[in-house]
């Protein structure tokens, strides 16, 4: 905490060049042991694929690999694989809006707090995948189905992560806010909201694992009749063990994608100035 | 601009007294500094002025007219510099001017000015973590000044500072204050400080609060910290505050 003589000298000139610089490293640093933990996991199954060694019953990378390079290919896959990005792509942004807005009010209603917990303490009890049968007498086989599936499965880590959020914005930040003269909606938009984000984000990342686990498993339990759960479970149906292994397979990648490339590039937007470098801190 | 005044002023947070019964007036354009241990209540009375906490008896007045609630026509800026981390040096100043709805234009103009007077003109981009302690506290100040209120309520600005920082930061406010007749009150523990600034300077007790004595510090400016005045006055609060010298 020095003060300059004058304050016209800057703290160093920051960021951007040179953190970009200093990023890839780290961005490889984080890397290699991911793509040790694939190869591991790679080579466990080949090893017990070798060691079996019956291919209909345990096929290996070998076996499966050339089959996935082509499976966009597949009809049956494709339209599997689309339809349950569709149903992601609705159910889980509706569940982020819905979990983010209901923290946000359970932080400005102290009395909507205890409300929201309690109703957040009932779901979780319930797993998602005991919805399908009420929501396929309700609402029908498909999409609806299961976006509102994962929409109830995947809102509440979020409502759960912001409203912890708004419980711990810093009393000051609000004092100042006040002073100046914010009103209750200010305070909610300009304090309450950013001062959130950091919740925000992490909820994002824990709900999309939900949303994701549910879409799969309301998609296998019959939920619907095409999607990516609902191929993997035929797979197994006929007893297609490569069809399995590369909807598995399929299903992991996806999620990992989503949530190292996607989810990690929101968080760096949203928090941008956390990763501003300079400075003394 | 406004007047400030505690009337008969008592506080309590469930059983636990904090003020009794004060009664103080801080005139149009005065620079007035209340001095007392930390915990004292003197951080609840400054409150009370920015209408964040109300008082269990008695009356709170702006101008003679009951403070209902903040206004930004007084100001607080608060020990820990409480700047937005997640906003830019030029959005935590412009921030009240962004909370009444000016116009981007005027905005910016303003930011830059009052960035300007408070000697971080150039800081406009950077975030507050790339900051020293002072340059926050400027930033705090300049974030008061660009709604130019009446009023400019200090709660221990300089607390978490340096010595050296300190000072030339009580060498900044004086400068920024001459002139504008703004009514400043002023929290401190430090009683040089309090001597430095002051027109006036209220001594409370330890909790609860009360005040013992009123004091005039008519040394012009600026003040010499060694000359006999201040340090008569200095005396007259260390014993005030019963820390004058002690007995073996």
């Amino acid at each position: 905490m020095t003060q300059p003589a004058s304050p016209a000298p800057a703290p160093q000139p920051t960021n951007n060049k040179a953190g970009a610089v200093r990023r890839r490293p780290r961005l490889w640093a984080k890397t290699w042991p991911y793509l040790a933990a694939v190869g591991s996991l790679l080579a466990i199954w080949q090893l017990a694929a070798t060691a079996i060694g019956k291919p209909f019953l345990l096929p290996g990378v070998v076996d499966v690999m050339p089959r996935l390079a082509r499976i966009f290919t597949n009809e049956e896959f494709t339209t599997g694989f689309f339809k349950s990005l569709y149903r992601l792509a609705l159910g889980y942004p509706l569940a982020c809006l819905l979990g983010a807005l209901l923290g946000l009010l359970g932080g400005v209603s102290k009395t909507f707090a205890v409300y929201l917990r309690s109703l957040i303490s009932i779901l979780q009890s319930i797993p998602p995948i005991t919805w399908v049968p009420f929501f396929m007498i309700l609402l029908g086989f498909g999409d609806l189905t299961v976006i509102t599936i994962i929409t109830i499965a995947s809102f509440f880590p979020m409502a759960l992560s912001v409203l912890n959020g708004t419980e711990g914005v810093n009393r000051t930040h609000l004092e100042v806010a006040r002073t100046l003269g914010a009103s209750r909606g200010q305070l909610l938009t300009k304090v309450f909201a950013p001062e959130s984000l950091p919740a925000f984000v992490t909820g994002a990342q824990v709900s999309f694992g939900n949303a994701w686990r549910s879409l799969i498993s309301a998609e296998m339990v019959g939920g619907a009749s095409v999607g990516l759960g609902r191929y993997l479970s035929y797979r197994s149906e006929i007893a297609d063990m490569q069809g399995v292994l590369l909807s598995i397979i399929v299903i992991g990648t996806i999620a990992a994608v989503i949530d190292l490339v996607l989810l990690e590039k929101l968080k760096r937007r949203l928090l941008h100035w956390r990763y501003v470098s300079g400075g003394d801190q | 601009m406004q007047s400030l005044e505690l009337k008969q002023v008592n506080k309590s947070f469930g059983s636990l007294q904090v003020l009794s019964d004060i009664n103080l007036k801080v005139e149009k354009g005065e620079f007035a500094v209340i001095v007392g241990h930390s915990g004292c209540g003197k951080s609840t009375a400054l409150r009370m002025f920015a209408g964040l906490e109300t008082a269990t008896t008695g009356e709170v007045l702006a101008d003679g007219k009951p403070i209902a609630g903040p206004d930004p026509q007084r100001v607080m800026i608060f020990q820990e510099h409480a700047l937005y981390p997640w906003r830019t040096v030029e959005a935590n100043v412009g921030f009240g001017l962004e909370l009444a709805g000016v116009d981007k234009k005027e905005k910016r103009a303003r930011v830059n000015a009052v960035l300007d007077k408070v000697g971080l003109d150039g800081f406009q981009r950077y975030y507050p973590h790339q900051l020293s302690g002072g340059m926050r506290q400027r930033v705090a100040i300049a974030r008061a000044l660009v709604v130019d209120p009446e009023v400019l309520l200090l709660d221990e600005p300089y607390g978490a500072l340096d010595a050296i920082t300190r000072l030339q930061m009580q060498n900044e406010l004086i400068k920024l204050w001459r002139g504008t007749g703004k009514t400043m009150v002023l929290i401190t523990h430090d009683i040089d400080e309090a001597v430095y600034l002051a027109d006036s300077i209220y001594v409370m007790s330890p909790r609860p609060g009360r005040i013992i004595q009123k004091l005039t510090a008519d040394m012009p400016r600026p003040r010499a910290r060694n000359s006999q005045a201040f340090v008569d006055l200095r005396q007259q609060i260390m014993d005030s505050l019963d820390i004058g010298t002690y007995s073996i």
